[in-house]
């Protein structure tokens, strides 16, 4: 047993409590509160002066599928043979030695979406996973988290040099319902056929993986930056009943009241970094702050190896300064991806019967002179300064 | 005549970068020159900004960027950075492709940024000539303080890519130094040939634009700014250079902290980073902030840099403020890594760079500390104009 103590923790379950202790047993809170007994044999942590929050979540990462500093050698991301690859699944491709995982948990990130790249129309199958560990299975919270898709410049960009289909919007589009249409035929057939053996389809993994989709046991994850291509995405969503959460969404400011109708959650960001393309000239801090006045559920991520994870922080700093409330804001790193990932009941809050994914600050997670001094994940100390 | 334009800045906290200590008093500003600093008299004609609680900063310096070059919001319409069909390509130059209206000069005004350089890429072995010039929305021709600021160089894996890719030389790093020192050794002949030939036209070459571009390198008035991440083309760089008695800058210098001595008996200054992005190659996976200390320690000239777009130019602030938290370097002397430092490597420390009696009027007023995220830029001031906020 460990117990973290006298720290100012912000346990983003709507408290902020000043001396707190958290007890951890067996790698999940046991419990959180200001004046709880602490048991004689707890290993103590003492967090005096410092800040205690739950680790913090970055909702899309490309961690440990495009490895730091590593050319082509560690570039398994994208495979940019075929648009659509619902079959592929990213904890197939991650590699827990990344460099940039240790760079997550000394910055006190301590789980991630890791998705497939944009580069097809239909990328394959993201996966969440906590940011220690060796075997990437033991490290993962959900599989499949969602479906990852994309829109815009990206695959009409690949596959148009390519000479090949989607080398428009349209088709872009166009290949999203095909797809949608083959898994519901594919699930009418099954249905169907029941338990006959005879009429059953032949397995097939892409069918399969969507047919989950329209089913709703995951969402898909679509790639957006421009308000068209959100729009877009969606509209397919919508005629198919399946869910959708927007990535980046980097132009969302510009149709907040529509995407707050809808109901739909944006994953915001890379925010920091330039506009290299056409698609992100409308990049702006003041995304995440005006879609929340909208009621849209807003996380905020690094889409790593974009910008570093770890300077997520900054993000949400900046993010802040431009106007999103504070408390959103740190929503917005925390229990905000944990609820939109389907994995809130695990992670982002400190709360009894969570995973003790939980870090210590030297102060507030805004202040440039802030350093993370100990990111425990599962009650393990797993980083410390 | 018209009459003398002044501002005046007035109860400010003045971080000179010159000196240690902050100054309170007023900045006199006249005809974009900084008058006068301190207690001083304000004349009654001046236009006066009241700096009260804030602080006055020199505006701040990335020494190497591509804006302008590869511009915001835009795709290979504004890339014009890399030509990549030569990989000797000394005669190109920088400013024949920067778009001054590219954004990115607008939100480094923004940040408090108010002169970069903007360089070509690092595809060739040899470049092109960069430019240094202020931020801001100005024309060109206002802005540029040196218009031939070095010729750009490269070394390591950008080249060999780019030109293995075309079945082209380089393919190697012996390759890439190789076309390095033919390139200087043709300059060298040409420029035997035009000594020799004195006022006899006869015997003149004719005129050869790529060669011209390097006799000011070889007449050592203005360096090689070379890109070189790793140790091997770091030192590579050195040997070359003390070779043909050149001067040059570690541009990058991502593993210039494991040769420390060699670059520092080189007497050559590094400009580091971007120090704060994802190591992307092989060759930026040693790159660490520690390295800014090490070589500062070492009595390097070091400053730092974005490499915008591979960092926004705006994260200048934010690398700054990393190393001092992640490293414990005292916060003056990274300070003046992006101001007075960053100056001295372009060789504009006699415009910019600090704040100093006859010195540019490039000033940052800053709500808070430069380094916080938090802060709020209140004016950014170039050549003695408010170019942030923009003018209603």
């Amino acid at each position: 047993m460990r117990a973290i103590v006298n720290g100012k923790v912000y346990t983003m379950a709507g408290q902020i409590i000043e001396g707190g202790t958290i007890l951890i047993e067996a790698g999940k809170i046991k419990a959180v509160g200001a004046n709880l007994p602490v048991p004689a044999e707890a290993e103590i942590i003492d967090a005096a002066g410092k800040l205690v929050m739950p680790g913090m979540i970055d909702a899309h990462t490309h961690i440990g599928i495009f490895e730091q500093g590593i050319g082509f050698e560690g570039a398994d991301g994208n495979e940019m043979t075929n648009p659509a690859t619902p079959q592929l699944r990213a904890i197939d491709a991650i590699n827990p030695q990344d460099q940039a995982f240790k760079g997550a948990v000394a910055g006190g990130i301590t789980c991630l979406t890791v998705a497939p790249g944009s580069a097809n129309v239909i990328g394959g199958q993201a996966v969440a996973i906590k940011t220690w560990g060796k075997i990437v299975d033991n490290m993962v919270v959900r599989d499949p988290v969602g479906l990852k898709i994309a829109f815009g410049e990206n695959p009409k960009r690949v596959y148009s040099s390519q000479k090949k289909t989607p080398s428009t919007r349209m088709a872009v589009a166009s290949i999203l319902r095909e797809n949608l249409v083959a898994a519901r035929s594919y699930m009418e057939k099954m249905e169907r056929a029941g338990k006959d053996a005879d009429k059953l389809p032949d397995r097939d993994l892409k069918m399969e993986t969507l047919v989950r989709v329209l089913k709703k046991e995951f969402p898909l994850r679509a790639h957006a930056h421009r308000a068209d291509d959100i729009t877009t995405a969606i509209r397919i969503a919508e005629e198919f009943d399946v869910d959708i959460c927007i990535e980046h969404c980097t132009e969302g400011h510009l149709i907040a009241g529509f995407l707050g109708e809808k109901k739909v959650a944006a994953m915001v960001g890379p925010t920091l970094g330039t506009r290299p393309k056409i698609e992100l000239i409308n990049t702006s801090f003041t995304t995440p702050g005006i879609l929340f006045k909208a009621g849209v559920k807003v996380a905020l991520v690094s889409d790593h190896p974009v910008f570093p994870v770890q300077q997520l922080p900054i993000q949400a700093a900046l993010a802040h300064k431009a106007g999103l409330p504070e408390e959103e804001t740190l929503k917005a790193i925390t229990i905000n991806p944990a609820e939109i990932m389907g994995i809130d009941h695990r992670v982002g809050s400190i709360e009894a019967g969570k995973d003790a994914d939980i870090i210590i600050l030297s102060g507030h997670p805004f202040d440039w002179q802030t350093r993370v001094e100990k990111t425990l994940i599962d009650g393990e100390i797993v980083y410390e300064r | 005549m018209s009459a003398k334009k002044i501002l005046a800045i007035i109860n400010a906290d003045i971080h000179t970068i010159a000196h240690r200590e902050p100054i309170k008093g007023s900045i006199l500003v006249e005809n974009g020159k900084i008058a006068a600093i301190g207690q001083i008299e304000i004349p009654e004609e001046a236009d006066t900004i009241d700096a009260a609680g804030a602080s006055v900063y020199p505006g701040f310096i990335d020494p190497h960027t591509h804006l302008g070059v590869s511009e915001e919001g835009m795709g290979w319409e504004g890339h014009d950075y890399n030509e990549m069909t030569d990989p000797v390509t000394s005669q190109l130059r920088a400013l024949d492709a920067i778009n001054p209206l590219d954004d990115g000069y607008r939100e480094a005004a923004e940040a408090g940024i108010t002169t970069v350089m903007s360089t070509p890429g690092s595809a060739n072995i040899l470049g092109g000539s960069t430019v240094v010039l202020k931020t801001g929305n100005g024309g060109l021709q206002q802005r540029v303080i040196r218009e031939n600021a070095g010729i750009k160089a490269a070394f390591g894996e950008n080249p060999k890519r780019v030109y293995s890719s075309q079945k082209r030389m380089p393919s190697t790093r012996m390759g890439s130094a190789a076309l390095l020192r033919e390139a200087l050794v043709n300059a060298q002949n040409y420029m035997n040939k035009i000594n020799r030939a004195g006022d006899d036209a006869e015997k003149m070459p004719p005129r050869d634009l790529k060669n011209e571009a390097l006799i000011p390198v070889l007449k050592k008035e203005i360096p090689l700014r070379m890109h070189a991440h790793r140790a091997d083309d770091i030192a590579t760089a050195i040997r070359i250079a003390q070779e043909f008695d050149i001067n040059l800058t570690l541009e990058h210098a991502s593993e210039a902290h494991l040769i420390v001595d060699r670059v520092k008996e080189s007497g050559f200054p590094a400009i580091v980073g971007p120090s704060m992005g994802t190591p992307g190659k092989i060759e930026t996976q040693n790159k660490t902030l520690e390295s800014v200390k090490i070589l500062s320690e070492a009595g390097i000239t070091v400053a730092l840099t974005t490499d915008h777009p591979v960092l926004n130019v705006y994260q200048l602030l934010h690398a700054a403020a990393a190393v001092v938290r992640d490293t414990g370097m005292d916060e003056y002397q990274v300070l003046r890594l992006i101001t007075i430092n960053a100056a001295k490597i372009l060789g504009v420390e006699d415009r910019v760079g600090s704040i100093e009696v006859g010195k540019d009027a490039d000033l940052v007023i800053i709500q808070g500390h430069p380094f916080d995220y938090l802060s709020t830029v209140m004016y950014t001031i170039i050549d003695g104009e408010v170019v942030y906020p923009p003018e209603k």
